[in-house]
């Protein structure tokens, strides 16, 4: 299973398509709120196209920039990655640990997200609006285009963005377990993306966030304490030599002095036994596993505990003092209506833009 | 670099109907000194009276030979064990520490004394744990007045072949038994030799016939010898070979042993494994370089035949089967096993158990659990199944006999199958040492007339030290009435020196003989699954990984507060 599908490669791909999907149906839904083909059809349909050629050019451009980057990688880099690959693999494993636990968190936040790239938008929308004093060709045109503009730029950094995760995450993981992630992360990303757009049951989606995100946080929990574990193993073959490798699952392939358990079965690293693989992507499995492995997987998920109840604390420390607030000079209904209203009704375009207003 | 020969060119005393029955007397003071045989290092070597190579024992069939040892290494205890004599009767004189006396402490003094009444081409050395390699280890050849081959040779010249170690067996044999070599990859040695050094010359005259007797005194590698454009005749195992000489001055020829590299890990390439030396007709000529040969062919000793054309021993009274593998035990390191059990040193040396247990000396259980014991009756065939379930080449080695080779398989053939086998040979070569192949089996045969405690070993002395040995004890009962109070004193002061028990079960337990209780064992072995710690840490982690998530659904279905102002 690692060599056809890397978990953290899906999760890079999943969460950046759906940081460009929730974008992308944000201004889909803004036009069918202010253009609806009601207003004008020609020009309803000139801007849909503007965001997709946006799209489009920008899902390009990156395919090119991943293009290249890959065969860097691959046919410079790969061969002086080898040499040291346990180092390579653990590094990574723990980077890529990094990069997901952060994103896990954006992504448990998506309705947030929703709401920053609304308001975003909306500002651009008001800046057209508004008579500045700079003018110029330039402003023009980027106003004429704006709904090929944002979205172009936004596919773009987030293709760079997910380019460079997956080069660096994926750099200790086989060639052949990329395209698969790949495509299904994509998939998924845009499918979430959709469910957003249409405005789908705003709590079976948190429900779904959730539930992905805890998968997310096993494999990044695994990833930890892998990479732990390939720093070990790395120091342990440089003890032990070239016998390690010989030694295959058996004895000698681990260092007994820093085992906590050894299974001569159930090895990831052995093709046959591939649910074994599987295992060790999702959840970080290993069939020896040492103090380092163990201890950095508990550690990891003491760290995500701590941050969780410490960005929960800090939440409701600022809706307290919110709440304080809007007690002491308005109503204290308001906030809530409003935040009941904005996860029922899904995308209110309105609500972002007064939200901008305010 | 390159020495004569003379040295170890001995008067040979060919007055064959003089009846031999001399006293040969060492003194052997055994220390430390430098020595830089392969000419790329200095290093600390055990010589004897300050001279390193060591003397080499000679001595005519029927001495009477004393050797007295004093240690004076100031570091490590030695022994000296006399390679291939049977000592009838002096089982006590063989050697092996912890098995037939305790070690020889620095500073104290041992003697050796016994009756040689073999011919034929030996070594001693020490057999203490790992010790020889460091150098102490020399030929030992006994003259035989009545040699059959004595007229067929002219001259004797005495040939060792040994491999080399820049480094002290003490810090070879630490990395060697260690966590940090699971796989138990034996050190490779920095060289070969001949004689003790490098591009030895031998003066040949032309015309005479010479009778080389070689020994292989190496810890580790195997060599294969040949001599450039000289026939060679076998004329006895181990080690007496016949060369009729060319009676051609106008060249040199250069004679070469290489070490088999089969064993070797990892071969550096800095490694030369040959080792040249020339026989020299004349000084004035040029020494050519050995030709390089694009495979080696060896003559297989399987085929050789005794000139006694002692019968094949056909009624087995005791079989022995000994499975050999190679495992590690759980604290890490590779050790070598005997139907599972690697070879611990008792903590009273076997013989003298076997003294001081009176009729319980027949109960192998006495003799420890880690000593793979077998105790013989008296004037049986015996038979030793030696089963290889290991991909190396195993010279093995017993003491006391030698035994007829009735098996030997090819590599790989598995273990030993009594429904599948060739017929043996009506008159097997007889051997104390055989190599048995990769993979394969081998069948030994010898009857139980040497009374004695004697070692079967794979003589590597690698696996030696990582328990690759059997305790034979033979006759228990026959020895107690042969050496019953005549253990000599100095034997019994090495143990009070050294605070060893030299009573009772392995243990040293003199009234429950059957209770091991406190004797020497192996590490345990390698646990097969979860052990306690593992569960703890596996229950830990999922306790941990169910806590993050629930922490993780607390915050995510929290409702999210909008940001109003």
């Amino acid at each position: 299973m690692p060599n056809v599908f890397a978990v953290p490669v899906f999760f890079i791909c999943f969460r950046e398509c759906l940081e460009t999907s929730i974008i992308v149906s944000v201004l889909l839904a803004f036009l069918k709120q202010t253009l609806g083909p009601e207003h004008d059809a020609a020009v309803h349909k000139r801007l849909v196209r503007q965001i997709w050629y946006g799209v489009g050019a920008g899902v390009f451009i990156c395919l090119i920039i991943c293009a290249g980057v890959i065969g860097t990688f691959y046919t410079a880099g790969r061969n002086t990655f080898d040499a040291a690959e346990n180092i390579w693999e653990g590094v990574f494993a723990i980077l890529a640990s990094v990069i997901i636990t952060l994103m896990g968190a954006a992504l448990l936040r998506v309705s947030k997200l929703q709401d920053k790239w609304r308001v975003k938008i909306s500002k651009v929308l008001e800046q057209k609006d508004s008579k500045l004093p700079i003018k110029g060709k330039l402003k023009s045109w980027s106003e004429k285009y704006a709904m090929f503009i944002l979205p172009f730029v936004t596919v773009l950094r987030e293709g760079i963005e997910a380019v460079l995760f997956i080069a660096g995450v994926g750099l200790g993981l086989p060639a052949t377990s990329f395209p698969l992630a790949v495509l299904c992360g994509l998939g998924a990303g845009a499918l979430v993306g959709y469910l957003i757009y249409k405005g789908g049951n705003r709590t079976s989606l948190q429900i779904f966030l959730v539930v992905s995100t805890c998968f997310l946080y096993l494999v990044a929990a695994g990833l930890f304490s892998k990479g732990v574990w390939n720093l070990e193993q790395n120091a342990w073959v440089k003890i032990a030599g070239e016998g390690v490798a010989e030694a295959g699952s058996g004895p000698g392939s681990f260092n007994i002095n820093k085992s906590v358990w050894h299974v001569d079965c159930c090895s990831p690293q052995d093709g046959s036994s591939g649910g074994w693989g599987i295992f060790n992507s999702l959840f970080g499995w290993q069939n020896s596993a040492t103090y380092g492995s163990v201890i950095s997987y508990n550690l990891y998920w003491l760290a995500v505990i701590v941050g969780f109840a410490f960005l929960g604390w800090k939440e409701s420390k600022a809706g307290a003092a919110q709440n304080a607030e809007v007690t002491s000079d308005t109503s204290s209904g308001h906030e809530e209506l409003a935040g009941k209203k904005t996860s029922e009704e899904g995308i209110v375009i309105g609500s972002a833009v007064r939200e901008v207003v305010e | 670099m390159a020495m004569s020969l003379s040295n170890f060119l001995l008067p040979i005393a060919l007055l064959a109907s003089i009846v031999h029955c001399a006293t040969v007397t060492h003194d052997f003071d055994i220390a430390w000194t430098y020595a830089n045989p392969d000419g790329q290092q200095t290093r600390s070597v055990i010589g004897i009276n300050g001279q390193w190579p060591v003397p080499p024992i000679v001595v005519t069939k029927g001495d009477q030979v004393i050797v007295n040892v004093k240690n004076s290494l100031g570091n490590e205890s030695t022994s000296l064990h006399f390679h291939g004599l049977y000592m009838n009767r002096t089982t006590h004189m063989d050697g092996p520490t912890a098995v037939t006396q305790c070690g020889i402490l620095p500073g104290s003094s041992f003697t050796y004394n016994f009756t040689v009444d073999q011919p034929g081409t030996y070594w001693y050395h020490s057999h203490e744990r790992g010790q020889y390699p460091d150098g102490l280890r020399g030929a030992f050849i006994v003259h035989d007045p009545e040699d059959p081959h004595k007229d067929l040779y002219d001259e004797e010249i005495v040939i060792t072949l040994s491999d080399w170690y820049h480094d002290l067996m003490h810090n070879l044999l630490a990395s060697f038994i260690s966590f940090a070599n699971p796989s138990g990859a034996e050190p490779v040695p920095q060289a070969a030799l001949f004689n003790d050094t490098q591009n030895l010359t031998v003066k040949i005259e032309p015309g005479k016939t010479y009778l080389f007797r070689m020994v292989n005194m190496g810890a580790f590698a195997a060599q294969y010898v040949w001599f450039e454009g000289h026939t060679m005749r076998i004329v006895e195992v181990d080690g007496v070979v016949l060369i009729t000489a060319k009676n051609d001055t106008s060249t040199n020829f250069a004679f070469v042993g290489s070490m088999d590299q089969d064993l070797f890990d990892a071969v550096p390439d800095s490694l030369n494994p040959n080792v040249t030396g020339w026989l020299v007709y004349d000084d004035t000529k040029e020494k050519p370089a050995p030709k390089e040969i694009d495979a080696f062919e060896p003559f297989d000793d399987f085929d050789l035949v005794p000139y006694d054309k002692e019968e094949l021993l056909d009624r087995v009274d005791r079989s022995i089967t000994l499975d050999l593998k190679m495992d590690n035990l759980n604290d890490g390191a590779n050790y070598a096993f005997f139907n599972d059990v690697t070879y611990v040193s008792p903590k009273v040396p076997t013989l003298y158990t076997v003294l001081s247990t009176g009729s319980n000396a027949t109960n192998p259980i006495i003799y420890g659990s880690n000593t793979n014991s077998f105790v013989l009756a008296q004037n049986e065939v015996v038979e030793i199944i030696l089963n290889n379930d290991d991909p190396g080449k195993h010279p093995f080695h017993l003491h006391g006999h030698a035994f007829q080779v009735v098996t030997r398989s090819a590599d790989d053939a598995g273990f030993y199958d009594p429904s599948n086998t060739t017929t043996p040979s009506a008159t097997p070569m007889r051997r104390d040492t055989i190599l048995v192949r990769p993979n394969g089996h081998t069948v030994l045969r010898f009857r139980s007339d040497n009374p004695g405690v004697w070692l079967f070993h794979c003589h590597i002395e690698w696996h030696v030290s990582s328990g690759l040995i059997a305790t034979i004890i033979e006759a228990p009962l026959a020895i107690q009435a042969q050496l019953s109070d005549r253990i000599p004193e100095d034997h019994w002061k090495a143990c009070q020196d050294g605070d060893v028990p030299t009573k009772g079960n392995a243990a040293g337990n003199t009234f429950d003989l059957l209770d091991l209780r406190g004797e020497n064992t192996s590490p345990g072995k390698i646990p097969a699954g979860f052990t306690a710690r593992g569960i703890v840490a596996l229950v830990f982690s999922c306790l941990a990984a169910f806590a993050g998530m629930g922490v993780i659904g607390w915050y995510g279905l929290k409702p999210v507060k909008n940001k109003t102002s």
